[in-house]
């Protein structure tokens, strides 16, 4: 009789610890869909909401605050995005917040990501629909980059046929870099002006004893001198 | 006609025999078992009802089981977690390890594991002791006694491993996530409190509520399956190994096959 009773208590034990358990993750699982808290609800029209579904998470701050309650179409090209948010969040969240569809993380779920309003504003009350931005989605990311892609092989293709015709020896460049015949040219030029150079030297030297220009080289010297001083 | 053409057709014949011999004892068999089914409803919403038997039964059953699962449910949970880091890591996402071990352990591992474990324990004690009583003649006896053998022994037991499954799954499932514990703290630093909010963050209560109402079934199919082939054993004391042994074979399938039935059922209900 008494290990019966044992036993009876040992299993009453047993299976209310396991019921204590599911209530326990119930409860765990029920809290973060805001089953247990008190909540409002706010709404946003999006025209894309980016594969965001029911039960995604709100962020506001970085925390998350609230699930998506509701996605409906409202018409062709807007989605109406229903919210529940956390009643505590409410006192910082104005009229004037901002709602964007985000991700979490870079393989995560999306989310409804709401940036703050103005300090001054009203709070947000239930019912109420918030402003919306929208987001940058990876489509006209990829339609961008395929515009710049396609640039990029232009000025390719330009840089090649350029760096083809120096090669060649074409164009003031090419005949600059590639044909030795241009720079024998430069070479007698660059001679020619040292040449000139000297000669023009001699020539003021010359001058500069002349009777008529020996005041002008006088006067000219004095105010550099003074300007020295 | 020559006599090798005669042994072929005798061979032929043969075959064809046995074949629809088979497939009639199995059609036979599920009457049978449809029949026990039924006959098991009826006991069981007519009174008198067992409930101290039912009460042994479930302690023997549920709370003799326990052990065994919790230490299954704790390897369970470290291995896997062990297991499917390296993967994780290969994508910089151990951070998803809590999450991805506790959606795996509750849906799916959880539940099967536990109920092919309790198949194995007790499905076959139950087909063996029911085979010895019913070779021993004790069952005969209940029923020269007064007593409803089939209530008293098959609907206390039946209810018994129903009951007990669930909750033996639920004990499994968090003595899991405490093996996942560990085996993420193995080769990492997460807190109990970070690791648990992580588990929460994904679990949803589409994971939780089919896993569970699919083990009463898995229960059921396990009790239910080891009394029949206990209850109906025959051929002496060879017939009751063959009873403890086809208790589990057959229970193990069934959970396997109920088991595809209700991923189906749950992912038409979750689109």
């Amino acid at each position: 009789m008494k290990k019966t009773t044992g036993n009876k208590i040992k299993l009453g034990i047993f299976v209310t610890s396991s019921i204590v358990l599911l209530i326990a993750g119930i409860y765990f699982i029920g809290e973060k869909g805001q089953l247990f808290n008190n909540t409002f609800l706010i709404s946003g029209v999006f025209k894309d909401i980016s594969g965001l579904q029911v039960g995604n998470n709100v962020r506001f701050s970085g925390i998350n605050v609230g699930i998506i309650d509701n996605i409906e179409q409202i018409t062709d090209s807007t989605v109406r995005v229903d919210m529940i948010i956390d009643e505590g969040s409410r006192k910082f969240m104005k009229k004037n917040a901002k709602a964007i569809v985000g991700s979490d993380g870079l393989m995560g779920n999306k989310i409804v990501v709401i940036a703050p309003g103005t300090p001054g504003k009203k709070q947000l009350v239930d019912g109420d629909f918030i402003e919306t931005i929208q987001p940058i989605s990876i489509d006209d990311i990829l339609a961008k980059l395929k515009v710049t892609a396609d640039h990029s092989a232009l000025i390719t293709g330009d840089i090649s046929a350029i760096s083809g015709e120096i090669r060649a020896g074409r164009g003031t460049i090419g005949k600059l870099l590639m044909d030795s015949t241009f720079a024998e040219h430069v070479e007698e030029t660059i001679i020619n002006i040292k040449q000139g150079a000297g000669g023009f030297k001699q020539n003021m030297n010359a001058a500069s004893k002349n009777v008529l220009l020996r005041g002008f080289f006088k006067k000219k010297k004095k105010g550099e001198d003074k300007k020295k001083k | 006609m020559p006599a090798e053409i005669k042994s072929k057709v005798k061979q032929v014949e043969f075959s064809e025999n046995s074949y629809l011999k088979k497939a009639k004892s199995f059609f036979e068999e599920a009457a049978l078992v449809t029949m026990f089914c039924g006959r098991f409803f009826k006991e069981l919403v007519k009174p008198p009802y067992e409930f101290a038997e039912f009460i042994k039964q479930a302690y023997l059953v549920g709370y003799k089981s326990f052990p065994l699962v919790a230490t299954t449910g704790f390897i369970m949970g470290l291995v896997l977690t062990i297991q499917s880091r390296p993967t994780l890591a290969t994508f910089g996402a151990e951070s998803w390890l809590p999450a991805m071990v506790a959606v795996s352990i509750v849906r799916e591992i959880g539940p099967v594991i536990t109920a092919l474990i309790f198949a194995g324990k007790v499905g076959s004690g139950i087909g063996a002791e029911l085979a010895s009583m019913k070779v021993t003649e004790q069952i005969d006896a209940m029923e020269v006694a007064g007593i409803n053998p089939f209530k008293y022994i098959v609907v206390t037991r039946v209810m018994a491993a129903t009951l007990m499954l669930p909750i033996l799954v639920i004990a499994a499932d968090a003595i899991a996530l405490y093996g996942s514990y560990i085996g993420v703290n193995l080769k990492g630093d997460v807190s109990f409190h970070l690791f648990f909010l992580k588990v929460f963050e994904k679990l949803t209560f589409a994971d939780v509520f089919p896993a569970t109402i699919k083990t009463v079934f898995f229960g059921f199919a396990v009790g239910i399956i080891s009394c029949y082939k206990g209850y109906n054993s025959n051929k002496g004391t060879e017939g009751v190994g063959l009873s403890a042994n086809s208790a589990v074979v057959m229970g193990s399938l069934t959970i396997f096959i109920m088991d595809m039935i209700a991923v189906q059922i749950t992912s038409l209900f979750s689109k």
